[in-house]
């Protein structure tokens, strides 16, 4: 890895956003054929420096220099033609365009005259195709983007990126919406990459991805690179402390417990998503938290959404605390004692442009009024009291939410949520995108309230948390319960075994 | 992480919010507005001339009141101005001719025939799960055409002495107040105090908001939008009477034309973002007034009146301008 020069040369740089110190002196190098890994909490700095990589934004100090020339900022097409490509989280392709239209996208190939030049389509596909075998995508580039799944829209994203003849590569959490399979090809990709000497600036939440991928590690915080780790150094114990600043000691809580001889909080009796689709059966006690693994794909978040009355289901009995409840809608959810904290937190959890009030108390409006006219002194003590029990970070309940990090967004979805008072809590995967730190806050959450006797339905693609805080799991694969796991019996292994199925044949993308 | 504010008590920081910020902005241009003619004419500040602004800002304002909470709730009603115009044919229909109703009787009927109309855009959007624009697009079409079809494209005007109640409502003055403040008056306060301190008012902003995370979250979300827009149609129909009992007669190809868009520029005006969730009542009755201010300006500014649209059009990009600059310097502050 010792090489003369190396091919990105970051130095010294900062950036400050009017009060926020978004980057102080940060020096970075990053060389072809190798992958580095880039980890730190919300709003340590990543993504400021990951825009300022891209030419988004200028830096304010510091210098650049690729190819050991140094580089002066000008612009997002500069960057590219220096051949860098960074892949947002947020993919951004046009959904109405053909995959070789994305992948060419204001640089088609044309013929005809100059001035009015006309695209052509036969020499853009093949080009594609090129590109597309690259990534070992193999659909035809006329297919819609629309029409394909998250994990082929990265690989188009990926396809675009090295059509452009990149060579350096910034992704930014890359896997966050991939299923486990999905994001281990992705990872074989990566490698590939790599040893086809292309540079990668991997940025990650998931550090058992960079503990396999990196050959180094730069770690930020607070806006300032707080350490590196050679290959042999990398752990995920040694990273979460570097960024956190200080040791974690216990990361998962597990409740330990689950009382089985009480009457079941939530049995699901003889449940059918769809006339074609499997029978379900499952229990779940007071106080007990079952992890739901799987496969993105394999139905989870369809029977939440099935139990919460969200969509239509075609049969089966939903017993709460033994007694029948009848739910078709959220409405008759939340009566039941039910509640769902969803996957999309943004889209289905939250009203951004408004207060914390108003989405916290959004669930229990009807609650707290009488006779349908507000009651705001009710409204205000209930936020005021779940933003004390939850921690929530902020100046105060007037707040707008999309002013919130990620982890204290989930904090207010999980309030409005408790706020119910619910006997059985779904969530669905609670910890998507948010720093560790707030992460190691919604697992305490979650085991307090189990232990408060609370059942939990934790649906997951986070291997970690399935197995680091569930009393129970069961795995779910293609609709259907493939195998149920008691504490003793839960590690990654045995999980990933029944979601892939017993005889680990890889099919087609589950979508 | 670094420090844990925990607000023990809660605060009510005095922060400016973007709506009152607006209507602020709002209040501000029409005070301009209003002086500068004043200083040039002012004949402007007569009785007869205040009188008719105050009198066409309510019967504008009831209809866009409507609109505004269409909008607060994610949607757009574009079949208000023939609405009206429909629904004032048939008020003059109802009440003269074969039928003569008593009057009470006819305003009865065409609220129920207007909620009617309304609860049918609202089951088309929420079950059929059309656009709004689109449902509503097709009713202005629609209803304009009936009003033809109705009156066979003849000017309805009734006699006023046969009418005195509805005369009374249109251009009656009492206190020196012409009678439709009144009846705005009347709508405003009891729709305020439904839409910030009740459960469904609450409901409507959050449904503006995000439709989807107020639907996950228990709200009632296709009967409340189904009552914003029946509330719309209910207050086009207020507008229609008002407007036939004032200026007597109903040309069915003119009347109430391009109301719609009157409505959701008010709206627009007083604080209502189109993407929805956002609005302030008082707001839009400022920007009403904004719009029929400007209206008496160019007359009494000496200004052909052909130039109406082009000033008011102006006029309205400026205000706009000016209130997305402050927004944008607070932003960056």
């Amino acid at each position: 890895m010792a090489e003369s020069s190396p091919l990105l040369q970051i130095n010294s740089i900062s950036k400050r956003f009017s009060a926020v110190q978004a980057l102080d002196d940060v020096s970075l190098n990053l060389d072809a054929g190798e992958v580095v890994g880039l980890v730190g909490e919300n709003g340590a700095g990543k993504s400021t420096l990951m825009r300022i990589l891209a030419g988004i934004i200028p830096a304010d100090q510091g210098s650049i220099l690729v190819d050991s020339q140094p580089w002066y900022q000008t612009g997002v097409r500069q960057a590219m033609q220096l051949g860098i490509s960074l892949i947002h989280q947020e993919l951004n392709l046009a959904e109405n365009l053909s995959v070789a239209e994305n992948i060419f996208l204001g640089r088609q190939p044309h013929r005809g005259p100059k001035w009015l030049p006309v695209t052509n389509r036969r020499k853009m596909d093949e080009l594609a195709v090129a590109v597309m075998d690259q990534v070992n995508l193999r659909i035809s580039p006329r297919v819609l983007v629309s029409s394909l799944s998250i994990a082929q829209r990265q690989l188009v994203e990926i396809a675009k990126a090295l059509s452009t003849d990149a060579r350096i590569l910034i992704l930014d959490e890359p896997t966050s919406s991939l299923s486990m399979n999905e994001a281990g090809r992705l990872m074989a990709l990566i490698t590939r990459l790599r040893d086809e000497g292309v540079a990668i600036l991997y940025v990650s939440h998931h550090l058992h991805e960079i503990v396999r991928l990196a050959n180094r590690v730069v770690v930020l915080r607070d806006g300032q690179h707080v350490g590196t780790l050679n290959k042999e150094d990398i752990s995920a114990k040694k990273m979460i402390s570097l960024m956190v600043g200080r040791n974690v000691e216990q990361f998962y809580h597990a409740s330990g417990h689950s009382n089985s001889t009480a009457t079941a909080a939530l049995e699901v009796r003889d449940y059918q998503q769809s006339r074609a689709s499997q029978v379900i059966n499952f229990k779940i006690q007071p106080g007990e938290i079952v992890g739901f693994a799987g496969l993105v794909g394999a139905g989870r978040t369809q029977l939440a959404h099935g139990l919460l009355g969200i969509e239509r289901r075609w049969k089966g009995k939903v017993l709460v605390d033994g007694k029948e409840v009848h739910v078709n809608n959220p409405v008759s959810a939340i009566k039941a004692g039910l509640a769902l904290v969803p996957e999309d937190r943004q889209r289905h959890g939250l009203l951004l442009s408004k207060s914390l009030l108003f989405n916290i108390c959004l669930t229990v409006l009807g609650k707290l009024a009488t006779s349908g006219w507000r009651k705001r002194k009710a409204e205000a003590g209930l936020a005021a009291s779940m933003i004390r029990d939850l921690d929530i970070r902020t100046a105060d309940s007037e707040q707008h939410v999309q002013t919130l990090s990620g982890g204290n967004q989930q904090k207010v979805v999980l309030a409005k949520w408790l706020a119910t008072k619910p006997k059985v809590l779904v969530l669905d995967e609670p910890t998507r995108g948010i720093d560790i730190g707030a992460k190691s806050e919604i697992y305490r959450l979650i085991t307090t309230l189990a232990a408060e006797g609370v059942a939990v339905m934790m649906i997951s693609s986070e291997m970690e948390e399935i197995v680091g805080i569930s009393d129970r799991v069961i795995v779910m694969r293609d609709g259907m319960i493939a195998g149920e796991l008691d504490r003793a019996e839960i590690h990654e292994k045995t999980v990933l075994a029944l979601a892939l199925g017993a005889t680990q044949s890889q099919n087609e993308d589950p979508s | 992480m670094t420090e844990s504010s925990t607000p023990d008590k809660i605060q009510h920081v005095s922060r400016l919010s973007e709506v009152t910020l607006q209507v602020g902005v709002m209040f501000g241009v029409l005070t301009a507005v209003v002086m500068v003619t004043g200083w040039y004419d002012p004949n402007f500040f007569s009785a007869f001339s205040i009188r008719s602004v105050l009198r066409d800002t309510a019967i504008w304002s009831l209809f866009a009141l409507g609109q505004a909470v269409v909008i607060i709730s994610g949607g757009i009603d574009l079949s208000v101005g023939s609405l009206v115009c429909f629904l004032g044919v048939l008020t003059v229909v109802f009440s003269q001719s074969d039928l003569a109703l008593p009057f009470p009787l006819v305003m009865l009927l065409i609220m129920l025939i207007a909620a009617s109309i309304g609860v049918f855009h609202g089951l088309l959007i929420c079950k059929l799960d059309l656009q709004p624009f689109l449902v509503t697009l097709c009713s202005l079409l629609t209803f304009r055409g009936l009003a033809r079809v109705i009156t066979q494209d003849r000017t309805m005007s009734f006699n006023p002495a046969e009418l005195p109640i509805l005369r009374e409502l249109g251009a009656g003055i009492w206190w020196g107040i012409p009678v439709p403040v009144f009846v705005l008056v009347g709508v405003l306060v009891p729709l305020g105090l439904f839409m910030h301190f009740t459960v469904s008012g609450r409901y409507l902003f959050a449904i503006g908001s995000n439709i989807e995370a107020a639907r996950f979250s228990g709200v009632r979300v296709n009967l409340l939008r189904t009552c914003a827009y029946a509330l719309c149609s209910i207050l086009a129909a207020l507008a229609a009477i008002l407007e036939a009992g004032d200026v007597g007669s109903i040309p069915p190809s003119s009347a109430g034309l391009a109301y719609e868009m009157y409505g959701i520029t008010g709206a627009v005006l007083g604080g209502c973002a189109l993407r929805g969730g956002q609005g302030s009542l008082i707001g839009v009755v400022l920007g009403m007034g904004i719009l029929r201010v400007i209206k008496s300006s160019i007359v009494f500014l000496g200004i052909n009146t052909y130039w109406t649209f082009a000033v008011t059009g102006i006029v309205l990009l400026a205000a706009v301008i000016i209130d997305s600059t402050i927004r944008r310097r607070r932003a960056n502050k």
